[in-house]
């Protein structure tokens, strides 16, 4: 057990004190962090739009349309500043566009200075009116909505005094919508909140964590061991150790990096979610506590993690390039697919035939077990699921030994028959 | 004094290759075994098998007193043919981490490190990324941490290929100290010198067989000993010379000619020489050349071997 833990710590800190370790531990926090930050802090910076609006109506829409802009979106900010449309009066909202628009192109500048950033020209159109929206960024959708809202509403309002109608009552028939609430005997209080839907969304992101646990302990596993092959220092490991723990050592050592990484993701996730939303923390934690669901997640992903590791670890033995085992995790990589195209659909349907059949797919087993969590499968399942599971992984372990020293003392090319062979071949080479 | 390794009938096949063939031999504790024979001849799964990283189809062995040898690996230190370490590990990391696999807790293993690098005057690069060492200090270090846990039998396969020949004279050195210090060493090679001078016994292989078992006397005494004469006489006197055979001539300067011969078994050089000055040959140079390991080896088994 010694050597196992020393070969696991030899493993684990190779890794650690690599360039790509810490790459890969900071790389997602700060991207996940400047997706979120970076829209934030570009709108801080930005300036406030100023908005020329030049009226053909005669209604007063200019100053509806100063109040709608004026209030706060995005970033505590007004979405704009309506400013005097420079060189007014115009003779057609044509007059105003044309002379309005050296202003936008940046030609010229306000009679204060500054630079105008976009022009509202609001003119009659039969029985309701036409805004012309005139823009220095062609993608400036977001204030063009909010002009077109307010003076839409201005416009229904007017029509309705000519009509002699109170203009509250389009308000009022507005704001009618039916009260839409969900109820599902799996809800704990009958009705669904979205802390009942926080098991599916667990499900679904264990079976996606022990997805990506395995891709990426899989590349470590096997270009470790392949590594030890080519250098030959697998031939002096086996003359100290034996297989079990040489392979044992290098799959805890790579679960530990693996480990070390999604741990300070995970609280990296679960601090930023503190900070937004911080009784979803709670109910996560309530969803891990309740149903057994710690040792449910637990028992997949130990048994996932192994089985999928076991293989690898077999498969590097018999590589000495980075081409052989790319022939090899091409295959491994369709097969790793399946689930992850069905994962997904255990969320709105975990108890569908199909899921079902695909959970007694070894290969498939503990994805799609994680990922049907939200179903509470019945006792029988997770038991003969997990059985299933482990004796799969001990009849690879089984077959492995052998296969691991023939491959780790073979020489030469991959060789598909020697691999399959001593797969097949229990005794010793 | 007690057997280290006892190999009785042992044979390993594969598929329808028969890799050795029936081998038996047996070394006694605090003894320098060369493990003999060309490329090709076994050495390496013989090895492999006394390691016990391979099994052997018929026949066992016994490695200091146990016939599983993975039950005796804390005490065998073992330095593979083809050697590799981990490049980007320091050779103090490297060696106390192989030191730790043989049992060494992990302070006392990095203590003898620093001590063995030190001594072997590596001191100065024991923190450095083994890939930044030159391949000779590399070999240095891995050789250090097949010994670094003070192995009562050491193996080591082919250990002089690629040292230079300051590194092969300080290999043998450390050889014939680890046997001063009671450990039992077997090495394989197939350079027969380092054997010639290192070797208490030496087990000669070709083809998978064992052809000889002995010391190195008894290998040289199978090869006949070979006189060496140059002088101006015409070769064909030789013929009628007593005790000599397979006579050869060569023509060197001024009219000068050398000719070897064997010498017959149980014949004397001192009858050869009286014979060639009754005669009345010009002798310009008479030699008695001893047999060499190689010339035992190609004797023994009929097949050439390196001679560097």
């Amino acid at each position: 057990m010694i050597r196992l833990l020393r070969i696991a710590r030899r493993e684990y800190l190779a890794y650690v004190r690599t360039f790509g370790f810490w790459l890969s531990l900071l790389l997602l926090p700060v991207g996940l962090s400047t997706i979120v930050i970076a829209p934030m802090a570009m709108m801080r910076s930005s300036p406030t739009p100023r908005v020329a609006v030049v009226d053909f109506t005669g209604d007063n829409l200019p100053a509806i349309v100063g109040r709608a802009i004026a209030q706060r979106g995005d970033g505590d900010k007004p979405r704009g500043i309506e400013v005097d449309a420079p060189g007014r009066p115009f003779a057609s909202a044509a007059d105003a566009s044309a002379r309005l628009k050296p202003f936008l192109q940046g030609d010229r500048t306000l009679p204060g200075g500054g630079r105008l950033d976009a022009v509202v020209i609001i003119r009659p159109a039969g029985d309701t009116v036409a805004i012309d929206f005139w823009s220095r960024n062609v993608a400036a959708g977001n204030l063009e909505h909010v002009i077109s809202d307010a003076v839409t509403s201005e416009v229904r309002r007017a029509r309705l005094r000519t009509m002699g109608l109170d203009p509250g009552a389009l308000d009022r028939v507005e704001a009618l919508s039916p009260v839409v609430s969900d109820f599902s005997p799996k809800a704990a209080a009958g009705k669904v909140a979205f802390k009942d839907r926080l098991p599916g969304l667990a499900g679904l992101g264990m079976g996606m964590l022990l997805w990506m646990v395995v891709l990426t302990g899989a590349g470590m596993l096997l270009n470790s061991v392949m590594e030890e092959k080519t250098s030959r220092i697998l031939e002096v490991l086996l003359s100290s150790a034996s297989v079990p723990q040489i392979m044992g050592g290098k799959i805890l050592g790579v679960a530990a990096v693996t480990g070390t990484i999604l741990a300070f993701w995970m609280t990296i996730a679960t601090l930023l979610i503190a900070l937004t939303s911080p009784g979803v923390v709670g109910d996560l934690v309530g969803v891990f506590a309740s149903h057994g669901r710690w040792a449910y997640f637990a028992l997949y992903f130990a048994g996932g993690y192994l089985m999928f590791a076991t293989l690898y670890v077999t498969m590097g033995a018999f590589c000495e390039t980075s081409r052989e085992a790319q022939t090899l995790m091409g295959p491994m990589m369709i097969v790793m697919s399946v689930p992850l195209l069905f994962m997904s659909q255990a969320l709105q349907h975990p108890d569908a035939p199909l899921l079902r059949t695909l959970t007694w797919v070894p290969l498939f087993t503990p994805f799609m077990m994680a990922a049907r969590a939200a179903s509470d499968p019945p006792l029988w399942e997770i038991l003969a699921t997990g059985a299933m599971m482990f004796a799969i992984t001990g009849f690879e372990l089984w077959v492995a030994v052998p296969a691991f020293k023939s491959g780790a003392l073979a020489t030469g090319r991959f060789d598909p028959r020697l691999f399959f062979a001593s797969l097949t071949r229990r005794r010793a080479p | 004094m007690e057997a280290a390794l006892v190999v009785d009938g042992v044979t390993k096949r594969y598929g329808a290759f028969t890799a050795v063939d029936d081998l038996s031999f047996t070394v006694r504790t605090g003894k320098i075994l060369g493990f003999l024979g060309p490329n090709g001849a076994g050495k390496t799964t013989t090895v492999r098998m006394l390691l016990g990283l391979i099994s052997p189809t018929a026949g066992q062995v016994s490695v200091l007193g146990e016939t599983d040898p993975a039950k005796v690996r804390d005490r065998i230190g073992f330095l593979p043919e083809e050697r590799g370490l981990y490049r980007r590990m320091t050779p103090v990391n490297a060696i106390a981490f192989l030191a730790s696999l043989k049992g060494l807790p992990s302070a006392e293993g990095r203590r003898r490190a620093r001590a063995l690098l030190q001594s072997q005057d590596l001191g100065e690069f024991m923190n450095r990324p083994i890939r930044s060492l030159s391949k000779g200090m590399a070999q240095k270090v891995q050789l250090l941490s097949a010994l670094v846990h003070e192995p009562d039998l050491v193996i080591l396969d082919e250990p002089f290929s690629g040292l230079d020949p300051a590194n092969q004279q300080a290999l043998e050195d450390l050889i014939r100290g680890l046997a001063r210090r009671g450990a039992t060493v077997i090495f394989s090679t197939h350079v027969m010198q380092h054997a010639e001078r290192l070797c208490d016994q030496v087990v000669l292989m070709a083809r998978g067989r064992k052809v000889f078992d002995g010391t190195v006397e008894t290998a040289r005494a199978a090869a006949p000993r070979t006189l060496l004469l140059e002088g101006r006489f015409d070769a064909s006197a030789l013929d009628e010379m007593p005790g000599v055979a397979e006579l050869t001539a060569a023509t060197i300067e001024d009219g000068a000619i050398r000719v070897t011969a064997a010498l017959k078994k149980g014949a004397s050089s001192q009858d050869a020489l009286r014979d060639a000055f009754a005669r009345g040959l010009d002798i310009l140079r008479f030699e008695l050349r001893e047999p060499h390991l190689h010339d035992a080896f190609l004797v023994l088994t009929g097949e050439e071997v390196s001679d560097q």
